[in-house]
């Protein structure tokens, strides 16, 4: 077996306790091992980072994606902002995106002489967490002091959209064009349901709450991604768009850079991509019949990564996420809002959160995002005492003590995870890079199961997500050839 | 129902009275007074919207000797009442709205029947809008606009800007256009509208 994988490590954050109080890693630990995601998946793309060059290849491919993009429109008196958001700088460490950034400064500043280029970046729950990346990547640098954080909570503007007026956040539209700066990372397939994927941040982390809330609370599970639509769609946005430049992701890295003037064509390719290699990861994990999750990762307990799978996705890997027919994941929001007070579902048919998760040893991650629903329902162990006062300090998370038990240390939480649950499969979700951390018994379980899924998802589920999706099937065999 | 352990506390020689911390409070509990942001420790739900957006950061938590209890009391009201009010903004009594505090429907439409008239009234009385601060005030809103209140955003806040729409509100022509490209419109109306449906589990509390 191979040894394990370098874990990202923790990182210095309001969010998050002081890296020195994470002592261990869990992947440091006796019996774990490391399997590489091309040995599950021979298929799974190339990717040119990680790789020898370093993030030198991001900024070569974000400049060669850029050639076929139309920036006419910008002249030299005009601003631009560049949205970017909050999850890109989870990725790989971060600092692929931070160098898509600052390259698509760089060049739009060459190419038309523009050169009051600003960077927005939004966030998600944690009002301060771009501040932080800007400051740690140099991006209030690189753009020369014009690089801030935005959130949901700062001033609005209304927008007019086919559906009656939503809300954007005022910073994010107040220049003359917007370029839109994110990546293909499905992350949160639970809620977008990779529908409209690469549209999301215009509900979302470029949103007022009224906006997100109507994302989350009046639409509906699976029409929920069409109040992005909406905005993006609307002659407001659409004045002021200019391009958008996306990190290409997979599992196991990043693939590239996809620029484009037509979003919608950039969404169908990145479609593809999402059924495709994270659809796979997301059924081979459905695979797991036992296992204790281990967080242990600097990002919200639901955001943490394993092969590019979040937790929040693991709690639902019970269910197929990709399929539109299933209306309910067993973790979204909605989800969530439905268990009645004696904390059962109101509807039947409602899944319960994945049941293989025996035990939850929650190692290291941040607070800032509501998770006592995690905790209510799988059992939990949060390492240190510091990291459960932590959470009873974050108004978001002010129960998931209530139902979390503290361990003074990584081993003692694993011993105790053994012994409760009786099973030696561990899955750590640490953000391993190319491949995932785990122990012996699950990497041997995994690497059996994964042919099979690798055909059912080509042969049979992934023709049946894209139809779902509307995504022309010939672009798959085109891919595929 | 929400225990309050946090409050806000101004570092006076940082704030430079921009009066952002008074446009994002959703209880309205800090205002600037000659040029410094004064924090009313009563009012205050311990979100931390102030701190986080403070430019100057001058805003800190601490975290209060005594927590306070938070709370509208749902046997207070005739339980009918609450049920159809909430059935007619389209929400499940026993449906969660607040994420962070785990507030119900029927704790919101509570305090809305006994007097709330604004997000605010209803932060400030349950404690729903006070964790996230994000994802819970379309269903607020909703529940206002179902027992005939129009409430108006604070005067020169960003708390809120409006009701926005609901799935059972899209245009039939939308729903047409979109209907290939993965937007579950109808169907996910008659999910919802199933919940909305559903019996209750329990009315108390406990």
């Amino acid at each position: 077996m191979r040894p394990p994988i370098p874990p990202i490590p923790p990182r210095q954050s309001q969010y998050g306790i002081d890296p020195s109080l994470v002592k261990r890693r869990v992947s440091e630990l006796p019996g774990m091992t490391s399997v590489l995601l091309k040995e599950l998946f021979p298929d799974l793309p190339e990717v040119i980072y990680p790789g020898e060059q370093g993030v030198a290849a991001v900024r070569k491919a974000t400049e060669e994606a850029l050639q076929k993009v139309d920036m006419s429109m910008i002249k030299p008196e005009h601003s631009v902002n560049i949205l970017a958001s909050h999850h890109g700088f989870t990725l790989l460490g971060g600092e692929p995106y931070a160098e898509m950034l600052k390259t698509l400064k760089d060049v739009i500043q060459a190419r038309t002489g523009c050169k009051n280029i600003r960077l927005r970046a939004g966030v998600g729950l944690r009002f301060r967490e771009t501040e932080e990346y800007i400051k740690r990547y140099g991006l209030d640098k690189h753009f020369e002091g014009k690089a801030i954080g935005v959130a949901p909570i700062d001033e609005g503007i209304p927008i007019e959209t086919e559906i009656g007026t939503l809300y954007g956040i005022k910073k994010i539209y107040d220049a003359d064009w917007i370029v839109h700066a994110h990546n293909s990372d499905v992350r949160e397939v639970h809620f977008h349901r990779q529908v409209d994927r690469a549209v999301k941040p215009f509900g979302m982390s470029y949103a007022r709450i009224e906006t997100r809330s109507t994302y989350h609370q009046n639409l509906g599970p699976r029409a929920a991604n069409f109040t992005a639509r909406a905005i993006f769609d609307s002659p407001f946005v659409q004045s002021k768009f200019a391009f958008a430049s996306f990190l290409t992701v997979a599992p196991n890295g990043i693939m590239g850079v996809d620029a484009d003037n037509d979003l919608y064509a950039l969404n169908d390719r990145i479609t593809i991509l999402g059924c495709r290699y994270y659809g796979k990861m997301m059924t081979l994990f459905g695979e797991i019949d036992e296992c204790i999750a281990a967080l242990d990762f600097p990002c919200p307990v639901v955001y943490v990564f394993a092969a590019g799978v979040i937790y929040a996705n693991f709690a639902g890997a019970n269910t197929d996420l990709y399929d539109l027919d299933m209306p309910l994941p067993a973790y979204t929001w909605y989800t969530e809002s439905f268990y009645g007070k004696r904390g059962r579902p109101l509807l039947q048919e409602i899944p319960p959160l994945n049941p293989a998760i025996k035990m939850c040893v929650h190692n290291y991650a941040w607070t800032g995002y509501p998770s006592a629903f995690f905790s209510e329902h799988i059992p939990t162990v949060v390492v240190g005492q510091e990291q459960a006062e932590l959470f009873n300090r974050d108004p978001q998370n002010l129960t998931y003590m209530k139902h979390a038990v503290v361990a003074e240390t990584t081993e003692t939480a694993m011993e105790f995870a053994y012994k409760a649950t009786g099973t030696r499969k561990v899955l750590i979700f640490d953000g391993a890079i190319g491949g995932i951390n785990l122990s012996e018994p699950l990497a041997e379980f995994l690497l059996k199961k994964a042919p099979q899924v690798n055909e059912r998802v080509e042969n049979e589920l992934l023709p049946k997500w894209l139809r779902q999706r509307g995504v022309d099937l010939s672009v798959l065999r085109k891919c595929a050839s | 129902m929400k225990v309050v352990n946090l409050v806000a506390a101004v570092k006076a020689e940082k704030c430079r009275g921009c009066k952002t911390c008074e446009r994002v409070c959703p209880v309205l509990a800090i205002k600037v007074v000659d040029r410094k942001a004064v924090v009313d420790a009563d009012r205050c739900r311990g979100c931390a919207a102030c701190e986080q957006r403070c430019p100057d950061y001058a805003i800190t938590m601490i975290k209060r000797e005594q927590p306070v209890v938070v709370r509208v009391d749902v046997g207070a009201v005739d339980y009918v009442k609450i049920e159809e009010l909430c059935r007619r903004a389209k929400l499940h009594p026993e449906q969660i709205i607040c994420y962070c505090t785990a507030t119900r429907a029927e704790e919101v439409a509570a305090a809305i029947l006994q007097g709330a008239r604004s997000p605010e009234d209803v932060s400030f009385q349950t404690g729903a809008r006070t964790g996230c601060k994000v994802e819970c005030i379309q269903p607020i809103l909703r529940l206002l606009e179902a027992a005939g209140i129009e409430p108006s955003p604070p005067k020169g806040g960003w708390q809120w800007y409006g009701r926005t729409p609901t799935v059972w509100e899209i245009p039939e022509e939308v729903k047409k256009k979109y209907a290939s490209r993965g937007f579950y419109f109808e169907e996910d109306i008659k999910l919802l509208d199933r919940v909305v449906a559903a019996p209750l589990q329990g009315r108390s509390d406990t």
